[in-house]
């Protein structure tokens, strides 16, 4: 089911997938907006059906994939193809967001004004990485190619990212010192439960109970730091969660039904 | 100024000039502090201790370059004891930068450890929207990938033999995944859960008191709590490498900041009672 295809056939299928996309993307410019909103909240309802259908209808043992024993239903067999094309379609969102970007800094590069420059910056580094990345990554790639994706990947990306996340410890340092006080009853357990979870993750906080026998196993900082985590900290973060996984479904539920208003389905 | 006030009100260049010099020396001392090796590092290591050779483990690598200080020596931890128990182990990332930094580690230690790509190891390289990926992946694994980090075919048994018998999730021993987000969740729904393979997770420290939910429900083996958790790990595995200076680094910092946070609260409180007893505003 949905063999990939090479060579010219490739080219065919590519050139009529986007003739036929913008030959649909044209028709619904075309419909009254009642129209619109209508068939994509069909849409929507249909590829939410897809695997709500397959995950509630009643299974029976069948050959899935290279799977004897596998169990599943008439809907089972198009997981795999649909694994494939989904996440081509969610690369094209990834598209999507980088022609709203060029179209956001455009405008505001052909405005020179003051902030103009951090536009033009973005052009520069979004398209010098991409072509530099792409031209590193071909078969027959020069050795200058290859050099100017190792300069630019791993002598200025990563250690951008690195430095980006390393000035958070600055702020978080400067930030616990002047906000954990003990200005109320909540404020001090809070303060002594995260000294405790703090000393618990270290080897020097550790160190500092060491001298404990074994006996005594349950008053190591570590010990204790492990009670707070599984006993009081996983049993609160669980019912956070459970909430948010309401919710989730509740929003789901929304979207896929149409009900929801706003971006999603009005203009 | 009154020194209470002071100690209240350290300016925050003091403390970043602090914290970068308690992160920093340690990499230039040699300082070798205990470690107690915590359960849930224990039961991960003795997962993958039992594991015969030759049996498939995937590696979830979903980080990047941001928190390369907790999950590169991670990382390195985990693929140097698959090495070591000749496993054969696959690379699967939802980040875009994964596919690149795993790739350098695993070259590095299997030269080390004699692991040849394509045999022992392979990079399948980066993939977009997890969800309807693993959906398909956990029926059809050769389907779905289809190409490594390199776009080679991944059905071409001859070059790479490692996938031979490679056909679903059940053939999966093992599944850790290394992040600084929550995808493990998306494993344990469609790969863990639906499949019932093993599952251990190496989050970044701030990530664990989250992870203890997973953990302590049984749908996850073990755990690899951030940096001190690849420190003990290193130390099961008799390695002595930069993680434990880093590790050290990181026990320097937070010693840095229980400091701070101590000092301000005893000069607060101290400089109450003065002005209590002055007859002045608590």
């Amino acid at each position: 089911m949905l063999e990939p295809v090479k060579g010219g056939l490739w080219y065919a299928y590519v050139l009529g997938s986007l003739i036929l996309v913008a030959a649909l993307l044209a028709v619904l410019s075309l419909l009254p907006r009642r129209a619109k909103r209508y068939i994509v909240m069909t849409v929507t309802l249909l590829g939410g059906l897809f695997y709500a259908l397959e995950f509630f209808l009643p299974t029976h043992p069948m050959m899935v994939g290279d799977d004897p024993n596998a169990d599943g239903n008439f809907l089972t067999p198009f997981i795999v193809p649909m694994a494939n094309v989904l996440p081509a379609i969610s690369a094209c969102a990834v598209g999507l967001g980088v022609i709203n970007l060029f179209q956001l800094h455009g405008k505001r590069a052909l405005k020179r004004n003051a902030d103009s420059i951090n536009s033009i910056a973005f052009f520069v580094s979004c398209i010098g990485m991409a072509a530099v990345w792409i031209a590193s990554k071909q078969p027959q790639a020069s050795p200058l190619s290859k050099a100017l994706g190792k300069i630019l990947f791993e002598g200025a990306l990563q250690n951008l990212d690195a430095t980006m996340f390393s000035i958070i410890a600055f702020y978080i340092t400067s930030a616990a010192y002047r906000a954990f006080r003990v200005r109320s009853m909540e404020a001090t357990l809070l303060l002594a439960t995260a000294i405790i979870v703090m000393l618990g993750q270290i080897t020097i906080g550790q160190l500092l109970t060491a001298w404990i026998p074994p006996r005594y196993d349950f008053l190591h900082v570590e010990v204790i730091r492990n009670w707070i985590l599984t006993k009081i900290n996983a049993p609160a973060t669980r019912a956070i969660a459970i909430g948010l996984g309401i919710g989730s479904l509740a929003v789901g539920l929304r979207i896929w039904l149409g009900l929801e208003r706003g971006s999603y389905f009005d203009e | 100024m009154h020194i209470l006030r002071i100690l209240q009100t350290v300016d925050r260049r003091v403390l970043y000039v602090l914290l970068m010099l308690s992160v920093t020396l340690p990499f230039f001392l040699t300082v070798r502090l205990p470690m107690r090796v915590s359960p849930a590092t224990q039961a991960l290591y003795d997962r993958i201790e039992n594991l015969a050779p030759d049996d498939f483990v995937l590696l979830a690598i979903d980080w990047s370059a941001g928190t390369r200080g907790e999950n590169g020596p991670q990382t390195e931890a985990l693929i140097t004891h698959l090495m070591r128990k000749k496993c054969r182990f696959a690379m699967l990332a939802f980040e875009p930068q994964s596919p690149t930094l795993c790739q350098a580690i695993a070259e590095r230690l299997g030269k080390e450890y004699g692991s040849i790509e394509g045999v022992n190891w392979i990079n399948w390289g980066y993939r977009v929207d997890a969800k309807n990926f693993l959906k398909g992946f956990v029926q059809d694994i050769p389907a779905v990938i289809k190409t490594t980090n390199r776009q080679e075919d991944v059905t071409n048994l001859n070059k790479f033999p490692i996938m031979k018998g490679i056909k679903t999730a059940s053939d999966i021993k093992l599944l850790i995944n290394i992040a600084p987000s929550n995808i493990y969740q998306t494993y344990v729904q469609f790969v863990a859960g639906a499949k019932k393979v093993p599952m251990a997770v190496a989050p970044t420290s701030v990530m664990v008191p989250e992870v203890f939910n997973y953990l302590d429900s049984g749908q996850i083996i073990g755990m690899m709590p951030g940096l001190p958790g690849a420190g003990e790990y290193e130390s099961l595995l008799g390695t002595n490498t930069k993680v434990t200076r880093f590790a050290n680094s990181a026990s320097f910092a937070h010693i840095l900041i229980i400091l701070f946070i101590v000092l301000g609260n005893v000069a607060m409180l101290l400089e109450r009672r003065q002005n209590a007893r002055a007859g002045g505003a608590a």
